[in-house]
């Protein structure tokens, strides 16, 4: 019987942030994973994570309207304001857990500076923050005897009259599928990058939560924001870290010019993420770049400054493409990094279907809006895994007891068995390498109508040929073959979402840029697009909006 | 370019215990990597080979394997690196550690090493407001040890764990390196005596060097463990026979400029360890049969004197 | 070719017939050599282990010594060899480092500059005098001997500091003075792994399983002999066979283990004497024989 208060799924940032939390008010709590935790993606975060430190006279205001204004003012404002306030405290505990953060002269935490903000109050380890954090946070973890389901892929969740009772999932080891029920569900499964080609994003991101969710009737908020990081290491596609312009490193085109000096005067390459793709892009779309790449130039740094601060970027460009960071600069291009839509939650991490919560990069608070700030999606999984946490542990005191049924659980052998039982088709590494070019293509960096409308119409010869996929592995034990097509049918949600919410919002604002329709419309459009699962509709879903919550700050024009 | 890859299979539910070798020719990118092809494999060739692996970018830690006998991060080995002239290349799963199927290992042996440190901080107070006070300096010193994945290259080609199971290992004795290290951590003194004073703790290691040729992150276990031993010695652990061994070393390079063998072996022994003495009694015999047991006055370099104020010039710094 | 000799301790203590057949091959073969006769033990990384800036301090000043008399050093042991270039490494790389060893040292008159380079005898019979020239010296064929090398972790670990990348062919040395003497190569995987050595006294279990794996395996894959650079490997390969063989395997000590230069030696026709191959605990006879008995070399 597997049965629990609070199941949280994901092993990341968020969900390992959620279970200290719960473990902390001493609430019963497992987190079920399909990889063992130390391996989630938060693993892979580089530059560092924001706080507003007040005793060194910052202001959290600050930090929270230069998210708001990175977002393009899409960002619900009541929610940026809790996470600017608690993010110094977030942090904090954080390195009193044992996080080797760098240090001031004082001793005390030392910053760097960031994208989108020109106070520097991005806190870090080298060129591995999210890595330092993740493996403390499993330290911890291991201290408090956290029960992990390691290895175990989550197929369905289980809603009762509308509740969210607990999930039925496959444990890979053995192939023996079960049941966990739950009186709360965190869903903290990380982003989608998969449904995107190329991506910095590990093979493992396949927006299985989101579709999950999607699935379960929680809307997804803000999809056709996607953000392209301006620098990605050239034929890899790995993430080279904001922090490497944040230490002061140029961005050149082919004429070793600092082109974001015509787009971005006042923050050059530190300007919000999709500000500096564009750049980017234009310029090796206008053909300054070379072989469609502009260059990243790290030499005046010095070779030890390098080592110490950057060193995981260093490692990256000699091993993958044999370039010598302090010698020569390296090619770099944008590329698909992050989904700043997700999941709807509030700032509690509820969603609209009671016992489910989401937290990290599969949520959607709204704290990015239309464009996410480096360095503020580890705060924000940490900020609002324990925010969720929290509050599941009240939620549960309300529920008595567990689910009873099991005909999900027949249902998901059935259907699984299904998939195993179909005759030999298309493989499904085919069908995902179609979609997500057709993705990156109609919903890039720069996009309008027709190359929209061919990722719908692509998608939709996609969907046509999901249903015709066969998996060459019959066996029980690690049978990933099974995993990759399931994980198909979720990003194909995901997909289908993004191209709904791009077809639906008719300007450009942060992330989301058409070249056909390139002002931004407050009048409007400050308002969420939110696509929520519909089969009766053609598409399969149905668009709603709903208001952009503004506190403080009146939305202005937005320039770096 | 064209490669070759012979890799080893194993399904529990079909072969009964057994592995086979299935081999696989397939056309690459010039820049692929290992993992490029063992990927190309599964998406085209043969999605039966199970293998785990996530980021392609050596920061997650998954995809550990033996090549040509060696554990590698197969995500950052390059093909033209280790096949430069089209060799077929050797791909198992990592040693030392259960194969669960085809490529993928038990994860069980190395977390159980690693708990068995208490890998947590243990603060003596913890501040009620602000961070601790600590110096850059000191904060990157553990840099070395938090580089670590946890991808369990080092475990896989540890020549002790291959006839001990119950060593600690290397991944282990590197991440309780870093508490010992770690000027917020209240129990070095602690982790010391216990990893010291363990069965199969920081003593069992055999200096062979292969997780400092193995591991992708430069963590170089091997030498956190020989700096761990400096650090317990000087903490004051001399109750084990690897601490005797050292010291006698020591000592014996001081007063000669060179090794006394035969004084090392008795001194690593202990002079009131009877059994242990007596246990060397066949080797001494044999030597001295054959004419080569060590002198029992020691040979001494020239103008071995120097040596001695070497050794004063350095203990007087500390 | 001049060398400074550094022979190591084990070499002159419980190892002598290596010394031996060390200084008869370089005769043969007309190197010249003086012996640092004022260097220390470089402390085979157990030194190191209650304190490495010593170690490195005592490795430093043999290299100072040598640098004095402008030769490269010879050494006769892997262990020798791996600790030296070690050392070497560490101080070469770190000015800082080098600065604050030499301080110590400059009480002696001694001052380390970083030119010295260091090479076990095989490296220098391989890299500076060449396999064609030691062949011209060899008057035997030892051909059907099959030979299983066993290299000795200091030799081949850490790649960086032994300079693998400039000088791949180190990496197969054994192998590659193996068939020079016309003899067969027992590939065995244990060949680059750890004989067991340094814990022999800290945890004898384990490091007699690690003799009785190496030596049985190679027996079991057919090989006649072992061969190793390293007198370390050898004490515990040779001196400790008979015991771990019984305890782990439950058989005999059958695999003779030479060492570098005897192996040159019976390949150049010298004696069973010469060699000290009468030394060993585990009984050479048999190779003796069949190095008798071998092809003249045309």
């Amino acid at each position: 019987m597997y049965e629990h208060d609070v199941l949280i799924i994901g092993g990341g940032l968020a969900g390992l942030r959620a279970a200290v939390e719960v473990t902390r008010a001493g609430v019963d709590v497992a987190v079920i994973s399909k990889v063992h935790p130390v391996r989630s993606h938060s693993n892979a975060a580089q530059g560092g994570i924001n706080a507003p430190l007040t005793d060194r006279g910052d202001k959290w205001e600050g930090h929270a309207y230069d998210t708001i204004k990175g977002s393009d003012f899409l960002a619900d404002q009541d929610a940026v304001e809790v996470m600017s306030s608690e993010a110094g405290e977030a942090v904090l505990e954080l390195e009193r857990m044992g996080v080797i953060f760098s240090r001031g002269d004082d001793g005390k935490l030392g910053t760097r500076a960031f994208g989108g903000q020109k106070v520097a109050r991005t806190f870090f380890i080298g060129a591995i923050t999210g890595s330092a954090i993740l493996h403390v946070l499993f330290e911890q973890s291991l201290k408090l005897g956290l029960n992990v389901y390691e290895e175990w892929f989550v197929t369905k969740l289980i809603i009762e009259d509308g509740v969210c009772r607990g999930v039925v999932a496959i444990d890979l080891k053995t192939g023996e599928m079960h049941t966990i029920k739950a009186k709360a569900v965190i869903m903290a499964a990380g982003g989608a990058g998969r449904v995107f080609e190329p991506s910095t994003n590990a093979l493992i991101c396949t927006g299985d939560g989101l579709s999950l969710a999607y699935r379960a009737g929680v809307p997804l908020m803000d999809m056709e924001m996607i953000q392209y990081h301006p620098t990605t290491l050239a034929r890899t596609g790995i993430l080279m870290s904001e922090a490497a312009r944040g230490e002061g490193a140029y961005l050149l085109n082919a004429s070793g010019e600092r082109f974001m000096e015509k787009t971005a005067p006042d923050y050059m390459e530190l300007a919000s993420r999709d500000v500096v793709s564009r750049a980017e892009q234009t310029e090796i779309d206008e053909g300054r770049g070379i072989d469609g790449n502009v260059l990243l130039d790290l030499r005046h740094l010095g070779r030890e400054f390098i080592e110490q601060r950057l060193g995981y970027l260093q490692e990256v460009s000699v091993e993958f493409l044999g370039i010598d960071m302090a010698e020569q600069p390296v090619p770099v291009q944008p590329g698909m990094h992050y989904i700043m839509g997700g999941i709807k939650t509030d700032v509690n991490g509820a969603t609209n279907v009671p016992g489910l919560y989401a937290a990290g990069e599969c949520a959607n608070v709204s704290v990015h809006g239309a464009n996410r700030l480096g360095a503020n999606s580890l705060l924000d999984t940490v900020v609002f895994g324990r925010r969720s946490g929290a509050h599941a542990v009240e939620y549960i005191k309300g529920i008595s007891g567990h689910s009873k049924v099991e005909k999900d659980l027949t249902a998901e052998k059935t259907r699984l068995q299904a998939l195993l039982d179909r005759p030999k088709g298309e493989r499904v590494a085919t069908i995902r390498d179609d979609m997500a070019r057709g993705m990156t293509k109609g919903i890039g960096v720069f996009r309008d109508q027709t190359s929209m409308e061919g990722a719908l119409a692509n998608l939709a010869n996609v969907k046509s040929r999901i249903g015709g996929f066969s998996i060459e592995n019959k066996g029980k034990v690690f049978n990933t073959d099974l995993m990759f097509g399931l994980e198909l049918e979720f990003m194909v949600d995901c997909a289908e979402a993004v191209v709904a919410g791009a077809l639906t919002r008719k300007e450009s604002r942060g992330a989301h840029f058409r070249t056909d329709i390139t002002e931004r419309d407050d009048e409007n459009w400050l308002k969420h697009t939110l696509v929520y699962k519909d089969e009766t509709q053609e598409h399969g879903n149905r668009v709603e909006t709903s208001d952009v919550k503004i506190t403080q700050w009146e939305p202005v024009k937005r320039v770096y | 370019m064209l490669v070759k890859l012979k890799i080893k299979r194993f399904d529990p539910a079909d072969s009964g215990g057994k592995t086979w070798w299935q081999e696989y020719d397939i056309d690459v990118h010039p820049d692929s990597t290992v993992l490029d092809s063992l990927i190309q494999i599964r998406e085209q060739e043969d999605g039966t080979l199970a293998m785990r692996c996530a980021c392609r970018a050596s920061i997650c830690g998954s995809c550990g394997m033996r090549v040509n006998g060696s554990a590698k991060l197969v995500c950052k080995t390059r093909m033209v690196d280790v096949a430069p002239n089209g060799e077929q290349l050797t791909i198992e799963p990592m040693g030392n550690q259960h194969v669960i199927r085809d490529l993928v290992v038990s994860l069980d042996t190395f977390f159980s090493q690693i708990k068995r440190v208490e890998p947590f901080l243990k603060p003596s107070f913890v501040p009620e407001q602000g961070e601790y006070i600590a110096s850059n300096k000191s904060m990157e010193n553990l840099l070395t040890s938090m580089n670590c994945i946890m991808c369990g290259c080092c475990v896989s080609d540890c020549t002790v764990l291959e006839v001990d199971a119950n060593f600690i290992g290397p991944a282990a004795l590197a991440k309780a390196w870093r508490f010992t290290e770690d000027p917020r951590d209240s129990e070095r003194d602690e982790r010391l005596k216990a990893l010291n004073d363990e069965d199969g703790g920081m003593w069992d290691c055999t200096r062979c060097m292969k997780c400092v040729e193995v591991c992708p992150k430069g963590v170089a276990p091997m030498d956190r463990i020989m700096e761990l031993r400096e650090a317990a010695i000087a903490a004051g652990n001399t109750n084990t026979s690897g601490y005797r061994h050292t010291e006698s070393f020591y000592n014996s390079v001081k007063k000669n400029g060179r090794l006394d063998e035969t004084r090392l072996a008795l001194d690593s022994a202990g002079w009131t360890n009877i059994p242990r003495l007596l246990d060397l009694a066949p080797i001494g015999i044999a030597a001295m049969r054959k004419g080569k047991l060590p002198p029992l006055m020691p040979h001494k370099s020239d103008e071995h004197k120097n040596v001695k104020y070497l050794y004063e010039s350095v203990e007087g710094e500390s | 070719m001049k060398y400074a000799f550094y022979p190591g301790c084990v070499a002159r203590g419980g190892a002598p017939e290596l010394y031996d057949s060390a200084l008869a091959v370089m005769e043969r073969l007309g190197i010249e050599h003086v012996e640092l006769t004022k260097a220390a033990c470089t402390g085979a990384g157990v030194l190191q282990e209650k304190n490495l800036k010593m170690g490195d301090i005592l490795n430093v000043r043999t290299f100072a010594l040598a640098e004095q008399m402008g030769l490269p050093i010879m050494v006769l042991c892997s262990t020798c060899q791996g600790v030296m270039s070690q050392a070497n490494h560490r101080v070469k790389r770190d000015p800082e480092y080098l600065a604050e060893v030499n301080k110590h040292l400059a009480a002696e008159g001694l001052e380390y500059k970083g030119t010295t380079s260091i090479k076990h005898l095989l490296w220098a019979l391989i890299e500076d005098i060449g396999l064609d020239k030691l062949k011209e010296t060899f008057t035997r064929e030892l051909t059907g001997m099959n030979m299983a090398p066993f290299y000795g972790c200091y030799m081949v670990r850490p790649s960086e500091a032994l300079e693998f990348k400039a000088n791949p062919e180190r990496e197969t040395s054994l192998e590659q003075l193996i068939e020079s003497v016309g003899g067969t190569v027992t590939d065995f995987a244990g060949k680059t792994a750890c004989c067991g050595f340094p814990i022999l006294f800290i945890n004898q279990a384990n490091s007699m399983k690690m003799v009785a794996n190496h030596t049985g395996t190679a027996k079991d894959l057919g090989a006649h002999a072992m061969v190793t650079p390293c007198p370390l490997c050898h004490l515990n390969l040779d001196g400790y066979q008979p015991k771990a063989r019984k305890q782990v395997r439950g058989d005999k000590a059958d695999l003779p283990v030479i060492h570098v230069p005897q192996l040159i030696g019976l390949a150049m026709g010298m004696s069973e004497k010469t060699l000290g191959l009468q030394k060993h605990i585990v009984s050479t006879k048999e190779i003796v024989r069949m190095a008798e008995a071998a092809p003249a070399k045309v």
